[in-house]
């Protein structure tokens, strides 16, 4: 946490060095490099933990941005961060990282934990809402290609009731699941090529 | 919550997991999504989900309001937009307005000055909220909330009175959103829904109606066997209640039927061993599963999410639609070929008897290409006999009025 407060504070004074006029003068650009440091310049997150935005499909990134602005969906390092940005502005940031595209999947591979969290995946059902390629469709989150140690951290939230603000139809589909069964599909889901 | 794992794990929903995996897992069987429960085998590559809502504001120039169909003699007009995700609205003093929502968790306040209508976040931060009215009082409420707002036609930020503790709420928020209103009784009725797509529940909390006195106390279950009715009202000349009622999912496109049914009092709807008074479940049975269940008054049509119900008491309607119950029926998604996306018009007798259902508003889904661009929700009669009708996806309300 102490990490995620540094970057905080640094994102906010490299932005408003950055930008002198009003926060609402900034365009998408000067927007996103707010989220840059954190989720990466071309959505795809390097730092631990943090979730890559690109080819997400918009709908999802754009109500997730609402969800978060309204403090409805709460996460601790981004509290407050999304305060003044308009309806719009969410939309075209969302839209900016839709396009985007997702980076080539980890190369290193473990078959025996790639098809175990594939077979689960499958006997979960997770593709009747993220389609059976988990490209994902609407407001439903691409999971191919999404860091592993995010995907594992969001279906651990999900798990134990944790997840404020999102479908509650997701957190009856993990609820009781084991913490290897998690890991499983986050490893294989994670190693799943976007394209 | 573990009675609860043990209740669906019971219930033959080992083919939520695939047996290979089941074998290596050493947690017993997991239950399905709520809304994949009792999902059967037949149905394991389908791509149904739920449909995406809009959470970002829309303005009434880019509403495709000449797409809307009614009958001759009327007219739509947008009434107040940018309200995102807006659902049931409640009707205050001086020309205000209270409009709940769902993920957003926000209420709005719409002031109408008879000309134009200017609207505001009243309160957000909670947890799929909706409102009632009464005696200058606002009610709100939300899943693990129920706040009181004093004197709001004239005080801009009252401060809530908190009776969340007088409520009792359950917790499990699956089918736990809500549509409130005061009967003619005085009382604030309450739904609590099933939190599961089919399940026998957790505790004896869920699936059922209640009415409390408007400060909580004095609550009483006057219903049970309710899957998830989120909209009713009371019929103006009988004072009964009628509700819709939305049935399961994953039971094939035809079946069940969603419902209007009437309040009898004690009386059992069902759930979750019968549905639509005839069909008896095939994931949670028991014997004679439908003995005893209280009948619709009429099938709404399967999986077509019926939703707001409002008597018509006006005298701006032609006299066919004098205390016509209407029902805004939000669209069918777990259903190859989508159904509802309008509202309907069920006639009847003062009793329920020969319910016909018929068109009223429509054009929001385009049945050759299966697009659709508003769900209504909600519906409120004007002063002067005109209707509200809230469309959730788009965030505005239209007002629908009738002049030969």
């Amino acid at each position: 946490m102490r990490l995620l407060s540094f970057i905080k504070v640094a994102v906010w004074l490299g932005v408003s060095m950055l930008v002198t006029p009003a926060a609402h003068a900034q365009t998408t650009p000067q927007r996103v490099a707010l989220c840059a440091s954190c989720h990466g310049a071309d959505g795809n997150a390097t730092l631990n933990g943090m979730p890559s935005l690109a080819a997400q499909p918009a709908l999802f990134l754009e109500t997730q941005l609402v969800l978060i602005r309204e403090g409805i969906r709460e996460i601790p390092s981004m509290a407050g961060m999304l305060n003044g940005f308009t309806d719009a502005e969410l939309t075209a940031i969302a839209a900016y990282y839709a396009d985007k595209p997702l980076a080539a999947v980890p190369k290193d591979l473990d078959p025996v934990l790639f098809a175990r969290g594939g077979e689960l995946a499958q006997g979960m059902r997770c593709g009747i809402c993220h389609l059976p390629t988990y490209l994902g469709r609407d407001q439903i989150p691409r999971l191919a290609g999404q860091r592993e140690d995010f995907l594992l951290h969001s279906l651990l939230q999900f798990r134990n009731g944790e997840a404020s603000g999102r479908d509650s139809n997701m957190t009856a589909a993990v609820y009781g699941v084991s913490d290897d069964d998690l890991k499983a599909m986050s490893y294989f889901l994670s190693r799943v090529p976007a394209q | 919550m573990k009675n609860y794992i043990r209740v669906l794990s019971g219930m033959g929903l080992a083919f939520a997991i695939g047996a290979s995996v089941q074998a290596q897992t050493a947690a017993p069987a997991k239950p399905a999504p709520a809304w994949k429960q009792g999902m059967p085998a037949s149905m394991a590559t389908s791509t149904l989900a739920p449909l995406p809502g809009k959470l970002v504001a829309t303005k009434a120039a880019d509403v495709p309001i000449d797409r809307i169909k009614l009958p001759p003699g009327f007219k739509v007009e947008v009434w107040a937009d940018q309200i995102p995700g807006g659902r049931a609205i409640t009707e205050g003093d001086n020309g205000k307005y209270y409009v709940g929502t769902r993920a957003l968790g926000r209420i709005y306040e719409v002031t109408d000055n008879g000309k134009e209508r200017t609207s505001r976040v009243f309160v957000d931060k909670l947890k799929q909220p909706t409102a009632a009215y009464k005696d200058g009082s606002l009610y709100v409420v939300a899943i693990d909330k129920v706040l009181r707002f004093d004197n709001v036609a004239n005080n801009p930020n009252p401060t809530p009175v908190d009776m969340t503790a007088e409520f009792k709420l359950p917790p499990l928020p699956h089918h736990n959103w809500k549509y409130v209103a005061f009967g003619p009784d005085g009382k604030l009725y309450v739904p609590f829904g099933a939190p599961c797509n089919i399940c026998v529940e957790p505790t004896t909390e869920y699936s059922q109606l209640r009415r409390y006195n408007p400060d909580g106390s004095g609550m009483e279950v006057v219903a049970t066997g309710i899957r998830n009715t989120v909209g009713f009202d009371w019929h103006p000349v009988t004072k009964e209640l009628w509700f819709s009622n939305h049935g399961r999912d994953w039971l094939g496109d035809n079946t069940p039927n969603d419902t209007m049914n009437i309040l009898k009092a004690n009386a059992n709807y069902g759930f979750p061993f019968c549905h639509q008074g005839n069909i008896a479940d095939p994931d949670v049975t028991k014997p004679n599963a439908c003995a005893g269940v209280e009948q619709p008054v009429a099938l709404m049509g399967p999986h077509a999410a019926a939703m707001g119900v409002e008597f018509y008491t006006g005298d701006m309607f032609p006299a066919e639609y004098k205390n016509v119950a209407f029902n805004a029926r939000k669209g069918s998604w777990n259903r190859t070929s989508k159904i509802g996306f309008d509202v309907v018009a069920v006639k009847a007798d003062n009793d329920g008897k020969n319910a016909k259902v018929e068109p009223f508003m429509s054009g929001f889904m385009n049945p050759a290409d299966q697009t659709f661009w508003g769900r209504p929700a909600y519906l409120h009669q004007m002063k002067d006999g005109s209707m509200l009708v809230s469309d959730e996806q788009n965030g505005v309300i239209y007002r629908v009025s009738y002049s030969k």
